[in-house]
């Protein structure tokens, strides 16, 4: 046997915990979207485990559709912000508040 | 305890390690890098959790394609990490981390709770070819989905990163009024 | 006879609608063609229709209107000899109104607005008598109601004119109030709104359900027909054209309350108690209403209360058991004050739009011979001298009520008798005034009579034969009593009680004594004299008293529309600004505050909200927890 099925959850879950605090505590916007990307890839874990743990092989199909929405994001996120950093020369997350109500 | 568990518990501490590293550097480039390991970390794990090929496919575009696109932007920027004071970091990371620990004891009280936390994962694998086929056979439609999506981002990447000279040109129109 | 009774209903709201939608785009010629048209063709197809019928009830379904569970409102028309009689009755005064308004409304303007309510208001009128399903009756009854505002108030731009509308339409208002009620109860009883079925299942009424029936069906008729109490909005009505007042008084409007106890007769005849105060009513109102028209100054306005005392002798004979006796009241009514008021228009138009009866005099007489012939066939026809319909009709219910066994309405006689004395005085009073009256202090600034189109006197000669001569329909001798043997097979309706033929002539000759008294009397106080001798007058207190209609205006104001001002006051100022408003703009502040501490939470800065995301996260994962322990 490898480990119980916790341990990978456990695993799972702080590495998903890691990438939702560094989205929430940093202000620069490529490390927001590194932190989005941990977190999708603690996802990826989970179902990689569950897979395992069932033994169908639905949860590694998910992954690839995980892989596929992290590459969409990605891409479209750093557009953006390479977008707006060409027109303001700023990373800085909170100097984008024009939607302030 | 076998050969697997300590693999495991290796890896785990490896990816985990890498991650808090990436998430705190200041300089972005070593944080991209550190994120590169702990990919190749999640990598190895699946492998050992009997996924060869998403294995493979998490190095290619994880590790890969993704992390590349991150060092290319970074290194577009040029941009200096200026050193902050530990007073406002802490200020910065006291709420979330206090809410990241509450989250983590949740979770773990979760795994606890849960019967099939303890069951015994035994080793086994998924050939890429069985693992295709069934993609294939099972899931056609959202694979055509998720290329859909795919070819959206693609789209719209081309359309806000056309050349500057364009992107100019449009801006520029206003403030030419504006003269007038 | 279903088409023909459609094409009864549909001419005058197709005459309506047309000067509603083109009136105005279109030559006022083509306004009066379509009017006079819709209504003469409603005529001709009620008069087919009753031939068609027979004299049998008919009823069948026009329309399907709505249903609501049980409650079925279907527009069922009724066509018995009691509609057949009304619904000729109301197409042809209003067809000579109608011809008659074509020539006094000339020089007005808004002819589409006016045309387009007078089709409307017969329209509706016929709807009332048409009906079969109460609530089909009761939009016709609302309908008559709305249109009477809109005519009262046809030059709406003088407050005087826009008051009397409205009061007209508020009073009328309590008899709707009324009558809705009574549908409603009638629901609960019979499940049904058929008034056939209503009126042939009566008897299962229970006794207290009978009389709380009967009495609404009365306020109901109080309130569009001008009985007491609600007799105030009648004589303001005036404050309308005078070929309206003709037709509210004469056709479409008044009568309108006394069809409805007609029609519901055979319910309110199950309780004695009803019946009598409908018989007291009556007899007060008409009492009233003669007392009243003796005192009056405007030619309208004694037209006017005399026919409120008119309406109270119809219900007086409906509650001494006559309601034949009441529907042949009702027409020669309709018939002779049809007539005084299209005269009255004559006159009021000769003399350029005056009305005070002492400022009229002999040279109207001059100037206008035809009108002062029809004028005095309709005066005696009111007061009642034979062989006028009217005579015929009063007589009759006067018998009724002596012949009726109990004592009450031996007093009721008593009051009816004064009241035909009454009437014989104040008719002659105006006609003396308007025809004889020489110069006194107010008739040298009288405005000199005119002529006036043929086409107006015309109009005059059909409803004067009728009131000379329309008591051969139901004379009380051998079998010359058409009309009761025409309605006999409606529920209810019959022959009244035999009296013994002494007892008979007698009252016959008695009444025409009386009436013939009272024109002495008014020919001694008013008649022709020397030209500087002062008519006579009673004492100051007592005109003011008769002219005021006995104070009855001054009552409402201060027992009815005073309190209610106040309470208004009250509930504006203290409930509504100081209660609910407060509530409302309290409770607006308090968000519009809470609202300013939630928009400091729309930073428009990321961190916050993904901090606030992490948040949620964890509050969700609390919940989930406390949800496992």
């Amino acid at each position: 046997m490898i480990v119980p099925f916790g341990h990978v959850l456990f695993l799972a879950g702080l590495l998903f915990l890691m990438g939702a605090v560094c989205a929430a505590a940093r202000r620069n916007l490529i490390m927001i979207l590194m932190g989005v990307e941990v977190m999708l890839n603690a996802a990826g874990l989970v179902f990689v485990g569950a897979a395992l743990h069932w033994g169908t092989l639905d949860g590694q199909a998910f992954v690839i559709f995980i892989m596929g929405v992290a590459a969409a994001e990605a891409g479209v996120g750093l557009v953006l912000f390479y977008y707006l950093n060409r027109r303001t020369g700023d990373t800085d997350a909170d100097s984008y508040h024009t939607l302030k109500g | 305890m076998t050969l697997y568990t300590g693999i495991f518990y290796l890896l785990g501490v490896i990816t985990l390690t890498a991650t808090a590293m990436a998430v705190t550097r200041r300089n972005l480039v070593h944080a991209a890098l550190w994120l590169v390991v702990s990919f190749f970390g999640t990598s190895l794990l699946f492998y050992l959790l009997g996924a060869p090929f998403l294995a493979a496919l998490e190095v290619i575009i994880f590790a890969g394609a993704i992390m590349i696109l991150f060092l290319f932007i970074i290194m577009t920027l040029r941009e200096e990490a200026a050193p902050r004071s530990f007073r406002e970091v802490w200020r910065r990371w006291r709420l979330p981390s206090i809410l990241g620990l509450i989250s983590l004891v949740l979770i773990g009280f979760f795994i606890l709770s849960a019967a099939s936390s303890y069951h015994r994962l035994m080793p086994a694998m998924a050939a890429p070819i069985d693992f295709g086929r069934f993609l294939v056979t099972d899931y056609w439609l959202p694979v055509e989905i998720v290329s859909f999506l795919l070819f959206v981002a693609l789209v719209g990447v081309l359309y806000l990163g056309r050349a500057t000279d364009e992107l100019e040109e449009e801006e520029s129109l206003p403030s030419v009024e504006e003269e007038a | 006879m279903k088409s023909l009774l459609m094409m009864l209903l549909l001419f005058p709201l197709l005459g309506g609608l047309y000067h509603a939608l083109l009136g105005v785009r279109l030559d006022r010629r083509w306004s009066e063609i379509v009017a006079v048209a819709a209504v003469a063709g409603s005529l001709i197809m009620a008069v087919a229709a009753a031939v068609v019928a027979g004299g049998r009830p008919v009823i069948f379904p026009l329309l399907e209107w709505f249903s609501v569970g049980e409650l079925a409102a279907s527009m069922d028309a009724m066509y018995d000899p009691l509609a057949a009689v009304m619904a000729v009755l109301v197409t042809f005064i209003a067809a000579l109104v109608h011809l008659f308004s074509v020539i006094y409304m000339r020089r007005e303007g808004g002819y589409a607005r006016y045309y387009c309510y007078l089709n409307l208001f017969v329209f509706f009128m016929l709807v009332i008598v048409t009906a079969d399903n109460l609530l089909f009756l009761f939009l016709g009854w609302e309908g008559v109601g709305f249109c009477s505002y809109a005519l009262i108030g046809f030059w709406y731009r003088d407050a005087y004119h826009a008051d009397a509308a409205r009061k007209a339409f508020l009073v009328t208002r309590i008899g709707s109030a009324a009558l809705g009620i009574a549908i409603g109860l009638f629901f609960t009883a019979f499940q049904s709104l058929s008034m056939d079925y209503i009126t042939h299942h009566a008897g299962m009424l229970s006794a207290g359900m009978v009389l709380a029936i009967g009495l609404l069906l009365l306020a109901a008729a109080a309130g569009k027909s001008a009985l007491l109490p609600l007799s105030i909005w009648l004589p303001d009505a005036m404050a309308g054209p005078t070929p309206v007042s003709a037709l509210i008084h004469a056709a479409t409007m008044v009568t309108a309350g006394v069809y409805l106890l007609l029609r519901l007769y055979p319910v309110l005849v199950l309780s004695p108690v009803a019946m009598g105060v409908t018989a007291a009513v009556g007899a007060v109102t008409a009492l009233y209403g003669a007392c009243s028209a003796l005192a009056q100054h405007d030619i309208k306005r004694v037209l006017a209360y005399s026919t409120v005392s008119q309406l109270g002798f119809m219900v007086l004979g409906i509650g001494a058991e006559d309601p034949t006796g009441g529907l042949f009241h009702l027409l020669s009514q309709a018939f002779f004050k049809a007539l005084l008021f299209l005269a009255a228009g004559c006159i009021i138009q000769s003399l350029s739009g005056e009305h005070d009866i002492f400022r009229m005099g002999r040279k109207v007489r001059h100037a206008l011979p035809k009108v002062y012939g029809c004028f005095l066939i309709g005066a005696l026809s009111l007061a009642a001298v034979p062989p006028t319909i009217g005579f015929f009709s009063k007589d009759r219910l006067l018998l009724t009520n002596l012949t009726h066994p109990s004592i009450f309405h031996a007093v009721l006689w008593i009051i009816g008798t004064l009241t035909t004395l009454i009437t014989a005085l104040y008719v002659f009073r105006l006609f003396f005034l308007v025809f004889y009256g020489g110069p006194g202090p107010k008739r040298t600034q009288a405005p000199e009579p005119g002529p006036v189109r043929p086409i107006l006197v015309w109009t005059l000669y059909p409803l004067a034969f009728l009131a000379l001569a329309g008591g051969v329909m139901n004379l009380p001798i051998g079998s010359w009593n058409f009309l009761d043997r025409y309605l006999m097979p409606v529920a209810g309706l019959g022959p009244p009680l035999e009296a013994s033929p002494s007892l008979e002539w007698g009252v016959r000759i008695g009444n025409a004594v009386v009436a013939l008294i009272g024109i002495g009397l008014a020919y001694l106080a008013y008649g022709p004299r020397p030209l500087k001798e002062k008519p006579a007058t009673a004492p100051d207190s007592m005109q003011n008293l008769l002219y005021s209609g006995f104070y009855l205006n001054k009552l409402y104001h201060r027992w009815v529309v005073r309190p209610y001002e106040q309470a208004a006051a009250f509930l504006s100022n203290r409930v509504d600004h100081g209660g609910v408003d407060a509530v409302m703009t309290g409770s607006g502040r308090l968000a519009s505050r809470w609202s300013m501490n939630l928009r400091l939470w729309t930073t428009g800065r990321l961190s916050t909200y993904l901090g606030v995301l992490l948040a949620g996260f964890t509050a969700m994962l609390v919940i989930l927890a406390l949800g496992l322990l």
